[in-house]
């Protein structure tokens, strides 16, 4: 604090020390100038710039010099939307304190920017202009600028002001609502404000009786060209939200997916599955196909392989035949009639070319006729000699060969020989045999007598 | 109950910027102190 006379620093207490000025009075009147400044700034804190614009006059109204309630002033005006009285305001601190003053900053930052000043300008003026229509009894011209106005510089109070009087003129006490609410986030304690308020709630009562009126439990703002309103005590739970409409949105796209897709995707999926069954079924055909063929080749080869064998046997067995007749043959030349005779026996006529048979058939011949005797001759001979074993053997062999050798009596010492031998099966056999063949003979009586033996 | 016709008249026009010049000039640069400067001038030269 500077002495008002000199301009030397005070100290503590009433008097100048330099020049002995009264000063006493002097600094209560700087004290009251700082009280009301400090009551301003209080009250521009909780927004009550009404309020905190009538402490600041009155602090100026102490004391002009005091640099920090005339900023803080031009502050308020500012943020009314009043810029040319905050320019003022400014233009006034820097005068009384050219150095160390936060209004030069301010004034700075508007001349820096003389595109914004000049948008200012023009919104104050059509604001002007609006109060002019309404002087006029122009309301719809004045409703229309000040929209204009306030869409451009929406922090200007007296236009909302202004704006819920035209509202309230015309009975839109909710449109007059809207705006006061604006003007009230600005300037909260606005006495105007709260006075119109007081009026629109009064009227939207008596309109809708029943309604509650909800006050100032509604919060709006702007954004952009919309008009939010929303509970003031709105509770913040957008995580929750956000979780739970992110839950909403997977269920109706698992949903959808059901719905939509799957279907699909199974009409599809049966589409390749058909497709693949086919497939496997024309493969499974031409594989039964092939082995159809395969099977008939096999079957074909088998018979080949079969007729191969049975030519082979057939070759082998002529090879036998026709080795046996030459065993025959070279048996036959040294006169052992029996062995040439048990060649001839394994000899085969079917295997024998016509020339061999006529060979065969001479050897047979004269084979077969000594062989026969030749056997009867053993075989007799071994009756007689009551070894009826071997006489079995060979007259079985004449018998074979000719049942009616030396006029049946081949046959009829064979069936002895069996019945002798106690073998009445075949000796019944061969007694049949030569009653068939010789039945007016003695010796056919006597086989039938045998023959009704057990 | 708002009269429209007695609100408006409290309804000032707003400054404009070619105006702030003006403005500057034709505020009232008296204060309290300078009241009290001019007091005891008087009281002085009354003495």
């Amino acid at each position: 604090m500077k002495c008002f006379h000199c301009g030397e620093q005070l100290e503590e207490g009433g008097i100048c020390a330099n020049c002995g000025a009264d000063v006493q009075l002097y600094k209560k009147i700087i004290f009251a100038s700082n009280a009301y400044y400090n009551e301003g700034l209080k009250k521009a804190e909780v927004r009550d710039l009404s309020g905190a614009i009538d402490s600041l006059k009155t602090s100026l109204r102490f004391y002009k010099m005091n640099t920090d309630a005339r900023n803080l002033l031009g502050l308020v005006y500012f943020e009314m939307g009043e810029v040319v009285a905050a320019l003022t305001e400014w233009v006034i601190s820097k005068n009384y304190q050219p150095r160390e003053n936060r209004a030069s900053a301010y004034l700075e930052e508007i001349q820096n920017n003389p595109g914004r000043l000049e948008s200012i300008n023009q919104t104050i003026k059509k604001y002007n202009q609006a109060l002019l229509y309404c002087r006029q009894n122009s309301r719809d011209l004045a409703i229309i600028q000040l929209k204009k106005v306030l869409s451009l510089n929406s922090k200007l109070v007296a236009g909302h002001q202004l704006l819920a009087l035209l509202y309230i003129q015309e009975n839109k006490f909710d449109l007059a609502k809207k705006t006061l609410r604006n003007a009230a986030k600005i300037d909260a304690n606005n006495t105007v404000t709260l006075r119109y308020m007081r009026e629109v709630n009064h009227a939207l009562r008596e309109q809708n009786p029943g309604k509650k009126q909800k006050n100032d439990e509604l919060v709006s703002y702007q954004s952009g060209n919309e008009t939010i309103i929303q509970p003031k005590y709105l509770k913040d739970n957008s995580a929750i939200i956000t979780i739970v409409n992110m839950v909403i949105g997977i269920a109706i796209g698992a949903a959808a997916a059901a719905f939509l897709l799957l279907p699909g995707m199974r009409s599809t999926i049966r589409q390749e599955a058909r497709a693949e069954v086919i497939e496997a079924n024309n493969t499974i055909t031409s594989k039964n196909q092939m082995i159809s063929e395969l099977e008939d080749q096999v079957e074909a080869l088998t018979d080949e392989v079969a007729a191969a064998k049975a030519d082979g046997e057939t070759a082998a067995n002529q090879l036998s035949t026709y080795n046996q007749l030459l065993l025959a043959y070279g048996f036959y030349t040294q006169e052992d009639i029996e062995a040439a005779g048990n060649a001839l026996a394994n000899v085969n006529e079917e295997y024998l070319s016509e020339d061999a048979k006529t060979i065969y058939d001479t050897i047979n011949a004269q084979v077969n006729e000594k062989y026969l005797e030749s056997l009867y001759e053993e075989g007799y001979s071994a009756y007689n000699s009551r070894n009826y074993v071997d006489a079995i053997e060979n007259l079985q062999k004449v018998a074979d060969i000719d049942e009616t050798y030396e006029d049946g009596y081949a046959i009829y010492y064979l069936a002895h020989a069996y019945r002798i031998n106690e073998d009445m099966e075949h000796a019944k056999i061969y007694y049949q045999r030569f009653v068939d063949l010789y039945p007016q003979t003695d010796r056919a009586a006597t086989a039938r007598t045998y023959l009704t033996q057990e | 109950m708002i009269n429209f016709e007695e609100e408006l008249k409290n309804f000032k026009p707003s400054l404009e910027v070619e105006e702030a010049e003006q403005a500057i000039y034709d505020h009232q640069h008296v204060d309290m102190t300078d009241v009290m400067q001019e007091m005891l001038r008087e009281l002085k030269q009354e003495a």
